[in-house]
């Protein structure tokens, strides 16, 4: 019976091609123009670190105060005090301080440029902490972090520049006229959006090229090669005076199992905070947060407004699309009360009449998928005119996207033919006998 | 003619679905449309938005260190790069800076009038440069002197110097200053001595575009810094006219051949100021394709979905026709009965999408702190909408006004 | 009133010429009321749509009220209609959509006149078929002897010369198609002109003179009591 109505369909919609083609083509520009800002939307929107984003959190101090802070909210990053406290005090299981470095990888003897990387000064559990996987070797030990180990974790991509690829665990590179020892090269990790670091990225950076021990940045005078941000008068002009003000530039991670290891380190942070308050160096309450990722991103309003709003654009459109489906879908089914009339006088039941017709409309839905997938194709794959490349590429025509596509298309238009089929399906046996 | 109004709006009671069906496509296409037609003309604004460079002309090094040196050899190799570079037959000017119009690189600084005001009256962009950064930019100074070669302070990696004079934007005095009389006055800009303000340009972009910082785009102030960071520096090339290309060309050739412990990165080390403005527009332009594509292709599937159901209007009601027709309607009639038919139910669906258009842009304005829509979008995406379904009407409703009267006398 | 001299309607398609009307001439003077029957296929409706200036035809003469027609552009055409021709339709053919008052106002409509003059002319309308009560409900909440009545209201209210009935009771039960026939001949007794096309014999025999239709030409004219005999020679000469 199915194979009868899906045939009925077709050959209804080769009946009035003009029409078809108006309903198929609405479904399919109006699921495509939402598939492909979809498709932006889920890679800037995605949950970058899914099993641990509940886990992961970020401390905040306010050291600037009522009258400079951010409306009422403390800065987006640590002090270089604050963040040395932090790590001294070592409430939570695992902790990380981190800030991003630029560094040249010195000529040797296959280069004769020297070569650009950009990488974060980070500490040993940053690796456990966020799950960067390794291709060779693996992080340093909380030892090495003491003893201001020069080692240092490259990307792959760095690894493929500078040793072809192969295991370059134990090898020596010299960035920024010192040398650090290899000790691990990650698999390619960059997830997005960079959650760890918002301070000085927008959330959609290339993969970082190195990672180096945070206290040998330190010790090296290491300036940050991110973002950094001071309140008042500034007369620093050494890294002393640099790392005794207010300037904030330093980005702490901490790693909680549990509600209560949450709500210990979050009255460990005001207890921090009252001290410093009763020290005299803090002249205010204490004004602490405690965000996890998601909490984090929302903050920080990772998603651009672009794709929100292109976003609500997008589905107002495929809902216009619907409407006008609904449309002419009602306008095709009681053209044809006549047969519908003659099919009830037949002894065809409303529900009969029913599936009829929705399955026509399904029939639609799916050639507007089809259309509306090619569509999405071409779109994603144009989508960099319309979006700043380092977004743009993150737009991937996968396999969930095309499921996802022809799913929609077909239950959106199977869902707008639920009236038209119902009037259809209410058309009176007799109503062709009587004349008007 | 004599409208029948009152009969229309009778006989659409009957037709519920296709009516409401309709408007309420009207009213969600015009809430869209206002909106599209806002968000374009907005990121259009941005596109043209004045840089104060002589954009043709000029173009941008990025010059990355690749060991860390003490300042003193930081600042001699900058001089000698800066010489090489001024020396070049392409070039007409050549300036260091921490940042560039348009594009990043650069900071802000908060504005104060007096060393312990704690309100900053406003945020500035901060460049750092020396007395060939005016000219090298093409920027235009429009009161008092540019900055003299003896004024130029060296400042090493991230230190923080406060020169004696300043330039400003004419947008910063204003702000600062607003009487007019900004030449010769002194603010601080977090620094604990004032500086002293001997001229004003007008116009010069901040560094960047982005949304937040929009309302003090044209807020900038010039140091005469040389800013010898041991990591890196941009230089600003302007070459003379018609010769940027070899310009371009000849510039980091002439720097490598000064040192070849820096990095210059083959793809975006040297990039001119179309590249500039089309990479920093990107999202602005982008977005208002996007924008531009959805209007186009939703007011033709309105118009098609309009045309579609008004055909099959006139096909159900081809016997009704015929009887006006038999009873004395003129053709003009019937064309007037479809036309004010699609009018009524356009103005509904208008009215409706009115309200729709603004609720949309006040999320957006709530929600993303974009503009208020200037009521004359909504105005325009009215009358786009009503033409629209006079012109989507006219040929069913041409069509119907071709039944013929003898209709009335079929059977169906 | 109303006069047809050699008037033929041919239909023409691709392949063959179909004669509906041939030669055909009648006169039907003021105040006449005159029934056309016919078999079916005769071209009675033919030449009722032609005679109510509902479709055109294809050459001789065709005299409405003194004016030659056949020149006349749709919108004098349009005019004619509305101002000196009332229409009764066998399937009543009321606009589903409106209800019986806006039914009966839309040939006023069209003559541009005042509402309060439409108003009365609408509702003197209904009280002369007897469904002034009625004026708020819709066709489908009557009974076809009313619709037809409303139908017989709304040719009435333009107060025409002519009125062209086709079968008038084709689609009613003997009691609603007398009381239908008796609001006609009131009419008729009130001036009006009738052409009322029906293939009913004892309907023909209520009007005053009876034309009869056979092939596209008119048969027979005058008022002859052994019309079914000549029917049947007709037939059987055709046939």
């Amino acid at each position: 019976m199915l194979a009868y109505y899906f045939h009925l369909g077709l050959r209804s919609l080769r009946r009035n091609p003009a029409l078809t083609t108006l309903m198929v083509m609405a479904v399919g520009f109006g699921v495509a123009a939402s598939m492909i800002t979809y498709s932006v939307f889920r890679a800037v929107s995605g949950n970058p670190i899914p099993d641990k984003s509940a886990q992961l959190f970020i401390p905040q101090i306010d050291g600037w105060g009522p009258q400079q802070n951010q409306k009422g909210e403390p800065a987006e990053a640590l002090t270089y005090n604050d963040a040395m406290a932090l790590l001294r005090a070592h409430e939570a299981k695992r902790q990380t301080m981190l800030y991003p470095v630029q560094l040249a990888v010195l000529p040797d003897g296959k280069r004769d440029l020297p070569l650009n990387a950009s990488g974060y000064a980070v500490g040993s559990d940053f690796f456990a902490m966020f799950e960067v996987p390794f291709r060779y070797g693996g992080g340093w030990s909380l030892q090495d972090d003491d003893a201001r180990a020069a080692d240092v974790v490259i990307s792959g991509e760095l690894n493929q520049k500078l040793f072809g690829g192969a295991n370059s665990v134990g090898r020596t590179i010299d960035l920024g006229g010192h040398d650090y020892r290899v000790v691990g090269v990650a698999s390619h990790w960059n997830p997005r959006p960079r959650f760890y670091d918002l301070f000085s990225t927008s959330g959609f950076a290339d993969e970082p090229d190195f990672y180096l021990p945070f206290a040998r940045a330190l010790d090296l005078h290491m300036y940050t090669g991110g973002r950094n941000s001071c309140r008042g008068e500034l007369s620093f002009t050494n890294w002393t005076d640099y790392t005794q003000s207010n300037c904030v530039w330093i980005t702490p991670w901490v790693e909680l199992d549990t509600p209560a290891e949450v709500a210990s380190y979050r009255s460990f942070l005001t207890h921090y905070a009252a001290e410093q308050q009763r020290a005299g160096r803090f002249n205010w309450a204490p004004n602490v947060r405690l965000r996890d990722v998601a909490q984090w991103l929302d903050h920080e309003r990772v998603v651009p407004p672009e794709s929100r709003i292109s976003l609500a654009v997008a589905l107002g459109f495929f809902l216009i699309c619907l409407v006008n489906t609904i449309g002419l879908l009602l306008a095709k089914f009681l053209r044809r009360s006549g047969e519908i009339g003659v099919r009830r006088a037949l002894g065809a039941t409303r529900r009969e009449i029913y599936t009829q017709y929705l399955i026509e409309a399904g029939t639609v839905g799916l050639a507007g998928g089809v259309l509306g997938l090619l569509l999405t194709a071409l779109g994603v794959g144009g989508v960099g005119v319309l979006f700043p490349p380092q977004i743009a590429k993150l737009a991937q025509l996968d396999a969930s996207l095309v499921g996802l596509t022809l799913a929609v298309a077909i239950v959106a238009t199977v869902l707008a033919a639920f009236y038209p089929a119902w009037r259809a399906a209410h058309v009176q046996p007799a109503w062709q006998l009587k004349s008007s | 003619m004599n409208l029948p109004i009152r009969p229309i709006l009778v006989a659409l009671r009957r037709h519920k679905a296709g009516t409401v069906l309709i408007a309420l496509q009207i009213a969600l296409t015009l809430a869209i449309v206002c909106n599209a037609l806002f968000i374009i003309h907005a990121r259009l604004a941005n596109l043209s938005e004045a840089s104060g460079v002589d954009e043709p002309n000029v173009f941008v090094i990025k010059n990355q260190w690749a060991a860390e040196r003490p300042t003193a050899q930081v600042d001699a190799q900058v001089q000698a790069d800066l010489l090489a570079l001024r020396q070049l037959p392409a070039v007409r000017d050549a300036a260091p800076a921490s940042g560039y119009p348009l594009q990043g690189g650069g900071w802000d600084n908060l504005v104060t009038l007096t060393p312990d005001q704690t309100h900053p009256i406003t945020d500035s962009a901060v460049y750092t440069s020396d007395e060939h950064f005016i000219d090298t930019l093409g920027a235009r100074l429009v009161a008092g002197r540019n900055f003299r070669p003896d004024e130029v302070m060296v400042m090493g990696t991230q230190q923080s110097i406060t020169p004696p004079t300043v330039i400003v934007t004419r947008a910063l005095a204003d702000k600062l200053f607003p009487g007019g009389h900004a030449l010769g006055k002194s603010f601080y800009a977090m620094g604990t001595t004032p500086s002293t303000i001997v001229g004003i340009v007008d116009p010069l972009h901040r560094q960047g575009v982005s949304q937040w910082n929009k309302a003090y785009a044209g807020q900038a102030l010039i140091w005469p810094l040389r800013a010898d960071d041991a990591r890196g520096i941009f230089y600003i090339v302007r070459a003379k006219p018609g010769q940027l290309a070899a310009a371009m060309r000849e510039a980091p050739k002439a720097l490598y051949a000064q040192s070849r412990m820096r990095i210059i990165d083959p793809k975006d080390g040297v990039q001119d100021y179309a590249a500039i403005r089309h990479k920093v527009y990107d999202s602005d332009r982008g977005m208002a394709i996007l924008m531009g594509i959805i209007c186009a292709v939703l007011l033709a599937i309105t118009a098609a979905g309009i045309v579609g159901l008004t055909s099959f209007w006139v096909g159900q009601r081809r016997k009704q026709i015929g009887v006006r027709r038999a009873l004395g309607a003129r053709q003009r009639d019937i064309l007037a009965y479809f036309l004010t038919e699609n009018f009524l139910i356009s103005a509904a669906g208008v009215l409706l999408g009115v309200v729709l258009a603004v609720a949309f842009n006040l999320w957006t304005v709530t929600r993303f702190e974009l503009d208020r829509m200037s009521l004359a979008y909504v105005g325009v995406g009215v009358l786009v909408l009503l033409l629209l379904g006079q012109g989507a009407t006219f040929a069913p409703a041409l069509r119907a006004s071709r039944v013929s009267p003898v209709e009335a006398t079929r059977s169906v | 009133m109303l006069k047809m001299t050699h008037l033929s309607k041919v239909y023409r398609t691709e392949v063959v010429e179909t004669y509906a009307l041939r030669d055909f001439n009648i006169d039907v003077k003021e105040g006449e009321f005159v029934a056309v029957t016919g078999p079916s296929g005769s071209g009675k409706t033919t030449f009722l749509t032609i005679a109510g200036l509902l479709e055109t035809f294809t050459g001789g003469e065709y005299h409405l009220d003194g004016i030659e027609v056949s020149n006349l552009n749709d919108n004098a055409r349009s005019k004619i209609r509305n101002e000196k021709i009332g229409f009764i339709f066998q399937a009543f053919n009321l606009i589903p959509d409106l209800n019986v008052f806006d039914n009966v106002e839309v040939p006023l409509r069209y003559r541009g006149m005042k509402a309060p003059e439409r108003k009365q002319r609408i509702m003197d309308a209904l009280e002369r078929v007897g469904l002034a009560s009625r004026y708020k409900h819709y066709p489908a909440e009557l009974s076809g002897g009313q619709q037809q009545r409303v139908a017989i209201a709304r040719a009435l209210a333009g107060s025409p010369r002519l009125l062209l009935a086709d079968e008038p009771t084709g689609n009613l039960d003997t009691q609603m198609a007398r009381g239908v026939l008796e609001l006609l001949e009131e009419i008729h007794r009130d001036g009006a002109t009738i052409v009322m096309v029906t293939h009913d014999p004892e309907l023909a025999a209520r009007a005053q003179r009876n034309v009869h239709i056979i092939d596209g030409q008119v048969v027979d004219l005058s008022v002859d009591p052994r019309f079914h005999a000549a029917h049947h020679a007709a037939s059987e000469a055709h046939g």
